[in-house]
């Protein structure tokens, strides 16, 4: 174990190793947050009980048997729908029902940092259970999640092709952007409510995605160190928001009706960035709590079709 | 009287002037006379000022309604939140969320419903048995319901991730963000409140002195009792419904009143209508100052206020029974 | 069962003679000159109970989302069949059956002993802050606030500060312990309001992390906490019993149980505290499931005759409204899993309504 570890800091030496793996599934230990645990050859049965580990199986071309489901749905999330297909649903985030995985007869389990010890405990004596060490927020600690997936399915060199597929095309929108609004790309990502905004981090999945693709993304030092947003902003202090875009998290997909709702308040409708419209209401289930690679693209999908939507004005400026 | 209702247009006057922006109070206060900057005049006309007004109908609203509870259950603990008045409403309103309205655009009767079936369940409870005698028995039913209603909650939540997200915010009560509309919404509940007070003020007094006093005086007292009921129904829904709960208000307020007025429920509910503010808001300014550029939830300053008053009642040698 | 025991000393007659018990109750020799009176009634109700619980227990280790025949079930008990099975039925369903029926019993019988002392059936530890104390400890260490001691631990931490709290602030317990619950509440409002601070404060998916704390689940709960409970429940069922005798008397005026001779006060203050202590390990295992506390000694007043304070039926009833709620919850909605609580809240709910406005308050 000592051995793997700096080697998952080092992609050509990942490089190398996930090549040796994929040519012969060998024995291999994982460095997880339970500490280290052994798998052997490729899993078949996978069982994924976190969004994060969903994406990344899929992403690296694994069909997994059962998840659970995303929050304020009765199944997994909708941007991930059609590639997840027909599949078990094995309890919520919060209840993971331990027997209907068991009858999944897994022979891997793929969860989330948050994993209680008390159902690790248990799980681990279903299958090999993974459990990514990120606690801290981070923009590339999906990536980190990711890795650690692929180490466990076998599917490593997958799994790098989709990040790097991610980290392109991000960087290709951030040559646009850098053309077209150089000036103007202070970014907020906010979720609204009638007492005032809850500023995202700049930390997250979704923001850290936004800087990628060029916009500045700020949180105006109201975020503490590790929080995933600030407590709920004074309406007196909204201006401190108010940059050249506010992406508007909503927690249903009607992200229309969210910002009719947030524009009833004067100290909303007078931003300078709500007059300008370069408000953007992005679904609350991608934005702030999927992860992976594939949810990766469907937000620079999103950011790809707002940037075209107001290339045009700002070419006509 | 004079005295507090000066000391009420202080904490107004306080209210507009300090916030958790960066607007000083000089700033303010030149806005106030129409010379302040565009930003100043903003945040003091329409956030500060909405914010003080909404403070001083919740404030009235919940102080009367304590003092009216009171009354009629002849028991000084007898106050909203603690007599799941307040959960009722909050079960309403996640029933609503979860039938897909959004809490910013939810309106007042859901919470006045919750808040009038909570009222008539706990008060129909100590009614009947007449417990009027043994003050604690009318708050431990009002905790069952609270608790029981509570827990339903949770269970709205559990179908519904949205409504859980919308939630976690309503339940602990604020003053900040309401729209002068929402005011317009409650008021007409509030001016028929206001209306039924009038009305049993006097025989509610009388039955203060007994139930054959009151017969004798040729009041009914089981009608002043529903009139009352409705009464306090009406308020707690409405403030319920532009704040969210907001504890212990109806607690301390009509004790604060007891203590200065003496027994009198007329003289009681006169001071209540600006001492029920005074806390509101000057909890309000405190919430605002406490953690900036964020402000606190208004209930929870609330409640650590109004806890330590529901000992001293308790701990008073002989339980005042009213 | 003593709990409906009376004891007669000595029989004055010589043995042999007839000494006829009175009628709703068994006398059972034991010796020639010691007898035991037997209440018929409370002894079938509690006969009654245990089979009830065993038949559901049964159910619960043979139910869920992997179906088990009975035939499966009691192999696997002693570690035989399919590995499946015995992981399923040793593992997951024997620990939350245990820990359903220790805390069940734990709860009621706290009911039951608070009530009796408060002389009122809505007097139950869950409403006095117990819970919300525990809950505010537990949710801030989930959501990471301060040290990172485990949930568990840290609810029982919250249990015995709220407890304290409400107990200091009350200046003792007061008659019928009225002042103590009055406070109790009081205590409980603060918690719950920092409780609902918390979780406004951080992210949801922290916040859904919070959530079984929230309203009480038996889903993987700690070994080490139920394994306390155990203790505790021992400890705290002696102790009942023990008290049963005095309790019974206080159930009456103060007056009356003085002339018989009972230390009223210190009787008084060990029964509340047995009831702390009890509610205090249950939610740390459970969680703030509710009305347990009210339906177990309800059930068992039901059942067994009005002649003492049940406390060996109210333990019965409270594990079986227990094991039952989780069963319920582990089916209603599967594969997702309704927490305990709210079964017990939502099959509770009507009932306390129903006491509420039916029958006087008076336990």
């Amino acid at each position: 174990m000592q051995a793997f570890r700096p080697m998952r800091f080092v992609p050509t030496a990942l490089l190398a190793l996930s090549l040796l793996a994929s040519t012969a599934a060998s024995a291999r230990t994982l460095d997880t947050g339970y500490g280290a645990v052994e798998i052997d050859g490729q899993p078949e049965r996978v069982v994924t009980l976190y969004e994060g580990a969903l994406d990344a199986a899929l992403a690296a071309g694994v069909q997994p048997l059962a998840a659970v489901t995303t929050r304020g749905a009765d199944g997994v999330a909708s941007y991930i729908q059609d590639q997840a297909g027909d599949l078990a649903i094995v309890g919520v985030v919060r209840e993971i029902n331990l027997e209907a995985v068991v009858a999944q007869r897994p022979d891997l389990i793929l969860a989330s940092p948050q994993l209680p010890r008390e159902q690790y405990q248990l799980l681990s004596r279903i299958a090999p259970t993974v459990v990514p060490k990120t606690q801290t927020l981070g923009p590339d600690t999906w990536k980190e999640e990711a890795r650690l997936f692929a180490q466990a399915l076998d599917r490593e060199q997958e799994i790098e092709d989709a990040i790097a597929a991610v980290e392109q095309r991000a960087a290709k929108l951030a040559e646009t952007v850098e053309q077209n609004f150089a000036e103007d790309k202070t970014t907020y990502l906010v979720r609204w409510m009638p007492q005032g905004a809850l500023i995202m981090s700049s930390q997250l999945f979704s923001t850290g995605l936004l800087s990628a693709a060029g916009f500045g993304v700020q949180d105006g030092d109201l975020v503490k160190a590790g929080r995933p947003h600030s407590d709920p902003l004074s309406l007196e202090n909204l201006s401190q928001v108010d940059g050249d875009w506010l992406f508007l998290a909503t927690l249903n997909e009607d992200g229309r009706k969210a910002l009719e709702a947030a524009k009833q308040s004067p100290a909303f409708a007078r931003l300078n960035v709500v007059e300008q419209e370069r408000v953007v209401p992005v679904d609350g289930q991608l934005w702030t709590s999927a992860s992976g690679p594939i949810a990766a693209q469907a937000i620079l999908d999103q950011l790809e079709s707002v940037i075209e939507r107001y290339e045009s004005t700002a070419e006509g400026r | 009287m004079l005295l507090t209702t000066a000391a009420l247009a202080a904490f107004c006057v306080l209210s507009l002037l300090l916030g958790a922006g960066d607007t000083a109070p000089m700033d303010a206060l030149a806005a106030l006379f129409g010379r302040g900057s565009e930003e100043a005049t903003f945040v003091v006309h329409s956030l500060r000022a909405p914010r003080t007004l909404t403070g001083l109908i919740v404030g009235i609203a919940l102080g009367c309604s304590g003092a009216l509870l009171q009354a009629v259950a002849r028991n000084p603990l007898a106050e909203p939140g603690l007599l799941g008045v307040s959960a009722g409403s909050a079960f309403a309103v996640a029933l609503a969320l979860l039938l897909g309205a959004s809490a910013a655009t939810l309106r007042v009767g859901v919470a006045q419903l919750g808040a009038l079936a909570g009222c008539l369940c706990v008060l129909a409870a100590a009614r009947l048995r007449g417990v009027g005698d043994d003050p604690v028995r009318l708050v431990l039913a009002g905790a069952a319901l609270s608790g029981l209603l509570i827990a339903l909650t949770s269970l709205l939540l559990l179908v519904d991730q949205r409504a859980a997200d919308e939630i976690r915010f309503w339940v602990i009560g604020s003053v900040a963000g309401r729209n002068l509309e929402d005011l317009w919404a409650i008021l007409p509940s509030l001016l028929l409140a206001v209306a039924l007070v009038l009305i049993i003020a006097r025989p509610l007094a009388a039955l203060a002195l007994g139930e054959r006093v009151a017969v004798g005086l040729g009041h009914k007292p089981w009608l002043v009792r529903l009139l009352t009921v409705l009464a306090v129904a009406l308020l707690v829904g409405a403030a319920t419904a532009v704040a969210g709960p907001v504890a212990f208000v109806g607690l301390v307020v009509p004790f604060a009143a007891r203590a200065l007025a003496g027994p009198d429920i007329r003289r009681t509910l006169w001071l209540c209508l600006p001492l029920g503010p005074m806390m509101v808001i000057g909890a309000d300014i405190v919430a605002r100052l406490l953690v900036q550029p964020s402000e606190m939830p208004l209930g929870v300053l609330t409640a650590l206020l109004g806890a330590p008053v529901l000992v001293m009642v308790v701990r008073a040698r002989r339980l005042p029974s009213l | 069962m003593s709990a409906h025991i009376e004891r007669i000393a000595k029989l004055a007659s010589p043995p042999g003679s007839a000494v006829t018990a009175p009628p709703g109750l068994w006398l059972l020799r034991l010796g020639s000159d010691r007898a035991l009176l037997v209440d018929k009634r409370a002894l079938l109700a509690a006969l009654a109970l245990c089979s009830c619980l065993l038949a559901a227990s049964v159910l619960s280790l043979c139910l869920g989302s992997v179906a088990l025949t009975p035939a499966q079930v009691l192999p696997a008990l002693i570690g035989k069949g399919d590995a499946m099975a015995i992981f399923v039925v040793q593992e997951l369903r024997l620990a939350r059956v245990a820990a359903g029926i220790l805390t069940g019993a734990a709860f009621a019988v706290a009911g039951c002993l608070m009530q009796t002392l408060a002389r009122n059936r809505l007097a139950t530890p869950g409403i006095i802050g117990i819970d919300n104390g525990a809950t505010a400890f537990a949710v801030a260490s989930v959501v990471g606030i301060g040290v990172s001691i485990a949930p568990p631990a840290l609810a029982l931490v919250g249990a015995a500060t709220a407890t304290a709290l409400a107990f200091g602030l009350a200046g003792g317990a007061g008659t019928r312990g009225y002042r103590f619950i009055v406070a109790g509440i009081g205590v409980g409002a603060i918690f719950g309001a920092g409780t609902q601070f918390m979780l406004a404060r951080v992210a949801i998916d922290v916040a859904n992390a919070a959530y079984p704390w929230t309203v009480g689940s038996l889903n993987a709960r700690s070994g080490s906490a139920v394994a306390t409970l155990a203790a505790g429940l021992a400890v705290g069922m002696t102790g009942a019993l023990a008290l049963s005798r005095a309790l019974n008397v206080l159930r009456f005026s103060d007056s009356v149980a003085l002339g018989l001779g009972i230390r009223v006060k210190a009787c008084r203050y060990a029964a509340l505290a047995l009831a702390v202590l009890l509610s205090a390990l249950a939610v740390a295992v459970a969680g703030p499931v509710g009305l347990v506390g009210l339906m177990g000694p309800e059930i068992a007043r039901h059942l067994s005759s009005r002649r003492g304070v049940p406390i060996v039926s109210s333990a019965l009833a409270g594990a079986l409204v227990m094991v039952l709620a989780d069963l319920a919850g582990r089916l209603i909605l599967a594969p997702v899993e309704v927490p305990v609580g709210i079964i017990t809240a939502v099959v509770g709910g009507p009932y306390l309504l129903w006491i509420l406005i039916r029958k006087p308050a008076v336990a």
